[in-house]
């Protein structure tokens, strides 16, 4: 079974190619949703006194703080997190609820700020991608084992970014850490398969795959099985910590794709790779 | 699992050094404690932009103003810290920015003019040598302060011929008080005095206390000698930093069950998922211990960062796992050098990946301290954790791991 899939390596390249296309795809034609440390304004916990109808609190708001855009991100009946688009200043936020319920946490962030996140953010990804490419040259010193790990974390990425997209998942500072934690998640499965199949010499290059596989497979159903878990407590228990339950969906998306991009795409490659080099 | 095995496995150097690590982290987490950071202690973080860059001496002088400011006014655990040359953090607890806002954006240059608003100023702020507590009577307030020698002879000279004339002083050029007082007669004889009063009124002894508390605070701190805006801000309350921290807590131990879980369908021996949780628990030991001694902030991002380093290590320990594993042999002195064999090929590919991580975490990391706790800085705690969470797993637990499949995995 395991051999007629590894034997049309083509097949199993094209796979995850297609899921990054429409990935890119996702993000270009519904964007993403930049989280308020990069685009700037406010975001508040609220615990009302007696529940509100999310609409009739948004415009509430709206009025009080002359705004255009408040956003009722989530209403449990008295516990409330919203967004303001723009800097809304603490006292003047306070005073618009008037009595209404009690300020549980309030983050507000300046366009000054955001836009300097902005762009530190986007450079610390290209770093972080340039030198983990370097660290996987250094490693192999083989160019096509190389550029197949460098693909397949990239891959990852574009498709857990492609998630964010899909379920509406903010591009925060949480996000790009769990973007970059997936770097270290990918290249782990990444280099034991590469290791496994083109540095051992024993058994059939299947058997060494199917060994690898197995072993691949373990590590990212505990990964994901962990993070699910994260994200179950942290939107059950602690709905407000959405640091932990992005970077948590994020890693999910992440490590789901990883499978594709490992045991498809990567070992259609190396599989390609040991042909074309014998 | 024999006596000699246990003595053997106890006698192996990498088990002892993670043993003497393991006790000496829980000695500094008992002793020195965890620092929590602001979204699990509770408390408020304002990023404050000066309104041009300034050199190391002016930005001394802005954080210990500011630092004895808040001092003075009461905020309990202050922080204030530069980050670059024009951004500086102040954290606190249990206060909100906007009682303090007034407080951090006035620069507090005070002048008192006599007669009329356009006058010459007959004292400013630097005159003024020591401030005494403020007083309250009703909704009124006084503030005494003493100036100094030729403060006192220039207010002297402002003030000859006029007494009964209204005093205007103004703190960063407002009014301090609406119904300005008049210069009494006993200033206006042109002998130079040193003691003098501020005074002030309100509609409520509330708002007489905070006003009174306002200007002291500013007179006593002297001047900020640039201008303070506020350009972000973050305030969590007690009770949900404490119900961050349980969260955190219960999704760490569901997490372990659930692997463990994991671990024991897949190999089917009981033997082998103490040891992998173990490991795990000692890396976050570890991980903390060093936190504790280096006072490094434990918050949201450093146990994000501490959970995704756990999770690499159990990816490490099932890669040493299968390796060992699957390369069993029956001859006893066989089996002992390709067990051998097989750690180190385990090893490789953890150092590999190890090594991967870690170059992608340090930019993060980099921008991290480069900014200070201020927006993306915050990440630096996910960065680093999982840095030093690497490094721990990489050189003491994989290792002491490794020790025990070779020992006790027949």
């Amino acid at each position: 079974m395991l051999e007629k899939f590894m034997e049309s390596y083509k097949l199993l390249i094209i796979i995850p190619m297609i899921v990054v296309i429409l990935s890119v795809g996702l993000i270009a034609f519904n964007g993403l949703n930049e989280g308020i440390e990069l685009k700037g304004g406010s975001i508040a916990t609220i615990k009302l006194n007696e529940p509100i109808p999310s609409p009739v609190l948004e415009n509430q708001l709206k009025t009080a703080l002359n705004v255009d855009e408040v956003d009722i991100l989530n209403n449990n009946g008295n516990d409330v997190t919203l967004e303001i688009g723009t800097e809304v200043n603490p006292a003047s936020f306070a005073s618009a609820l008037s009595g209404k319920g009690q300020v549980i946490s309030y983050n507000s962030i300046g366009p000054v700020l955001s836009d300097e996140a902005l762009g530190q953010v986007y450079w610390a990804m290209l770093f972080a991608f340039i030198f983990m490419s370097i660290t996987v040259f250094i490693i192999f010193r083989e160019i096509v084992p190389s550029i197949a790990i460098i693909l397949a974390a990239a891959s990852d990425i574009i498709i857990a970014i492609g998630g964010m997209s899909l379920f509406n998942i903010p591009l925060s500072i949480a996000s790009v850490g769990a973007i970059l934690m997936l770097i270290g998640y990918s290249v782990d499965t990444d280099i034991l398969l590469t290791t496994r199949v083109l540095r051992r010499r024993e058994g059939k290059v299947v058997d060494r795959a199917k060994e690898a596989m197995k072993t691949g497979l373990t590590m990212s159903i505990t990964a994901i099985a962990s993070m699910v878990v994260l994200y179950a407590v942290t939107v059950i228990f602690i709905p407000q910590a959405s640091t932990l339950s992005n970077i948590a969906a994020v890693l999910i998306f992440g490590l789901l794709a990883d499978i594709l991009t490992t045991w498809f795409m990567n070992l259609g490659m190396i599989r390609w790779y040991m042909e074309w080099r014998t | 699992m024999r006596k000699r095995d246990l003595s053997q496995f106890f006698k192996d150097k990498r088990v002892i050094l993670l043993i003497i690590l393991i006790l000496a982290s829980v000695i500094s987490i008992s002793t020195i404690g965890i620092q929590e950071g602001l979204d699990l202690k509770g408390g408020s973080l304002l990023q404050l932009q000066l309104e041009k860059p300034v050199d190391q001496d002016t930005m001394n002088v802005v954080t210990t103003v500011l630092d004895k400011r808040l001092n003075i006014y009461g905020v309990k655990d202050v922080k204030v810290r530069a980050s670059g040359d024009q951004i500086v953090i102040v954290e606190m607890a249990g206060v909100t920015p906007e009682e303090i806002e007034r407080l951090i954006g006035s620069p507090g240059k005070f002048e008192a003019r006599i007669g009329n608003e356009s006058a010459e100023p007959a004292l400013t702020g630097s005159d003024i040598t020591n401030v005494d507590m403020y007083e309250i009577t009703g909704t009124s307030w006084t503030v005494p302060f003493k100036v100094s020698p030729s403060g006192a002879q220039h207010f002297a000279e402002a003030a000859e011929g006029k007494g009964g004339e209204k005093v205007y002083m103004y703190l960063d050029g407002k009014l301090i008080d609406e119904n300005p007082p008049t210069l009494s007669p006993e200033l206006a004889n042109g002998k130079g005095a040193t003691e003098l009063t501020v005074t002030g009124g309100a509609n409520t002894v509330e708002e007489a206390e905070a006003q009174a508390m306002a200007v002291y605070t500013v007179l006593k701190t002297g001047t900020l000698p640039v201008k303070l805006t506020v350009i972000g801000s973050n305030t969590i309350s007690a009770e949900l930093g404490e119900q961050f921290l349980n969260g955190a807590i219960i999704a760490g131990l569901l997490a372990i069950l659930v692997i463990s879980l994991i671990i024991f369908i897949r190999y089917r021996r009981p033997i082998l998922v103490i040891p992998i949780i173990i490991t795990s628990v000692s890396e976050v030991l570890i991980v903390m211990g060093i936190a504790s001694i280096i006072h490094w902030n434990i918050d949201l991002s450093a146990i994000a960062g501490l959970i995704a380093a756990v999770g690499t290590g159990v990816d490490d320990q099932i890669i040493i796992t299968d390796e060992v594993l699957g390369k069993n042999t029956d001859n006893t002195k066989r089996r002992k050098t390709r067990t051998r064999m097989s750690v180190k090929n385990a090893l490789f590919i953890i150092f590999a990946s190890a090594g991967t991580l870690i170059a992608a975490m340090l930019p993060l990391a980099y921008v991290g301290f480069a900014r200070g706790s201020s927006g993306i800085g915050t990440i630096s705690g996910f960065a680093f954790t999982t840095i030093i969470g690497v490094l721990v797993g990489i050189f003491i637990t994989r290792p002491a791991f490794a020790k025990f499949l070779e020992i006790f995995i027949k």
